[in-house]
């Protein structure tokens, strides 16, 4: 078998580019993306996948970053928040938190969109107690949540009226 | 940052068991391990990673057991159509654990190895007679969910067992179940679970997270569940969510609502 080891050949798609590295066995996924790759957008906080703080996506699916093994993402895509604008122009979500004063300090604001993207790519239309529950596992301390579920609701129902 | 450690990614169950030991220790969805290792309570040598073993994984009927794999992640077994139809219970308890991101990560038998005290799991399962399989060199044994959760963060899997999965006796006609929880903080301060079995009336009531381990009460039918003496006997851990007497009160009033709940619902 695979003696245990320190070190491992990594190859990872970061918001759709792939990347090689090697990487110690300790190296948390957060670390890589902010000191490896600089994509410093993704924050941490608590380090105890109690904020929310520092959520991206694994294969799709919300995942603290702050507590998830570099290496266990080898073979899998990891999805940033710096995936989400291109050519400067802002994602609908980003749109609707602008929109909705659904930041102030903007500290906790990667870890929601990423939260509100893995829910709304799986379930476009979520419904509000859907998205409440979905985003209760994330801390704000400047905003009291409202203007944040109400951004990603009005996203959700944009999205149930075009599918209709 | 996390102290160095060794990885091992073996592909099969003889190749893992041969990895594990005492400083050698198992690892998958890292929810408890991980913050005890950042939080210098644990330092292993080696993680090893049993996310490719086939032997602990899937979700399946064996003839009257429901058979949880180890390292199924909650949200899967939140949304699994055989825990939904069979154990609906279960199911809805899976789907409350921690946060979106915690049922992403963390695995049901990584919660039962940890008996972390404040968790939903065990209780659950034990309420449901449940089962766990472990798998050592010199061969298998089976031992109740209960027995398994031996103490606070203390399981009785030894260093060189693993935990192959969970199994829950389905049989006879289904069994009635409720769950209810208090919770302020990201752990639960309390979780009550109730199974009713229809045809011999008796109920098992479960109250989890108030103490160290889930303490566990039998009663022949569902109107002789005695709230206050349940809320006399608990053993709670007073903390920031609770003082003793506190918990005390809403053991009382939580097993009257699960209670009430179960009796709402019907047959």
């Amino acid at each position: 078998m695979a003696e245990p080891r320190t070190e491992f050949a990594i190859s990872v798609e970061v918001n759709g580019t792939t990347v090689e590295r090697t990487v110690e066995s300790r190296s948390l996924l957060i670390d890589f993306l902010r000191s490896d790759l600089a994509l410093t957008g993704t924050k941490v906080s608590c380090e105890l996948q109690v904020c929310g703080v520092c959520t991206v996506l694994v294969d799709g699916r919300p995942v603290s970053s702050c507590t998830y093994l570099t290496v266990d993402a080898d073979g899998r895509s990891v999805t940033t928040v710096e995936s989400l604008s291109s050519g400067g122009k802002l994602h609908p979500l980003q749109e609707a938190f602008v929109d909705c004063h659904a930041l102030q300090c903007g500290f906790c604001t990667p870890g929601f969109l990423m939260m509100a993207k893995g829910l709304l790519d799986a379930n476009p239309g979520a419904e509000r107690e859907e998205i409440v529950e979905h985003l209760e596992g994330n801390i704000c301390r400047c905003t009291g949540y409202r203007p944040i579920v109400e951004a990603v609701e009005s996203v959700a129902r944009q999205q149930r009226a075009e599918a209709k | 940052m996390l102290p160095p450690f060794r990885l091992a990614r073996p592909k099969t169950l003889d190749e893992a068991l041969d990895a594990i030991g005492e400083d050698q220790v198992p690892y998958c969805g890292g929810t408890e391990l991980l913050l005890a290792m950042g939080a210098g309570l644990h330092r292993p040598d080696v993680l090893v990673d049993v996310k490719r073993l086939p032997e602990l994984a899937g979700i399946r009927l064996d003839g009257n057991d429901l058979v949880i794999g180890a390292t199924e992640r909650h949200d899967r077994v939140a949304e699994h159509p055989l825990v939904r139809e069979h154990v609906p219970m279960l199911a809805a308890v899976e789907r409350a654990v921690g946060n979106a991101r915690v049922r992403n990560q963390g695995s049901i038998g990584g919660n039962l190895c940890f008996a972390e005290p404040k968790s939903d799991v065990g209780t659950a399962l034990i309420a449901f007679q449940a089962v766990a399989t472990l798998v050592s060199p010199g061969g298998r044994r089976a031992l109740s969910v209960e027995e398994f959760i031996a103490g606070p963060y203390y399981s009785a899997k030894e260093p060189d067992e693993l935990l192959v999965d969970v199994r829950i006796p389905l049989g006879g006609p289904e069994v009635r179940a409720e769950y209810v929880k208090y919770q302020i903080m990201e752990r639960p301060t309390l979780g009550v679970a109730i199974a009713h079995e229809p045809e011999t009336g008796a109920c098992r009531v479960v109250v989890g997270a108030v103490g160290e381990v889930p303490a566990v009460w039998t009663f022949a039918a569902p109107d002789e569940i005695d709230a206050d003496t349940i809320a006399s006997e608990v053993d709670p851990t007073p903390d920031l969510t609770g003082s003793e007497r506190y918990k005390r009160h809403v053991t009382g009033v939580y097993v009257r609502r699960a209670v009430d709940a179960l009796m709402s619902r019907g047959s």
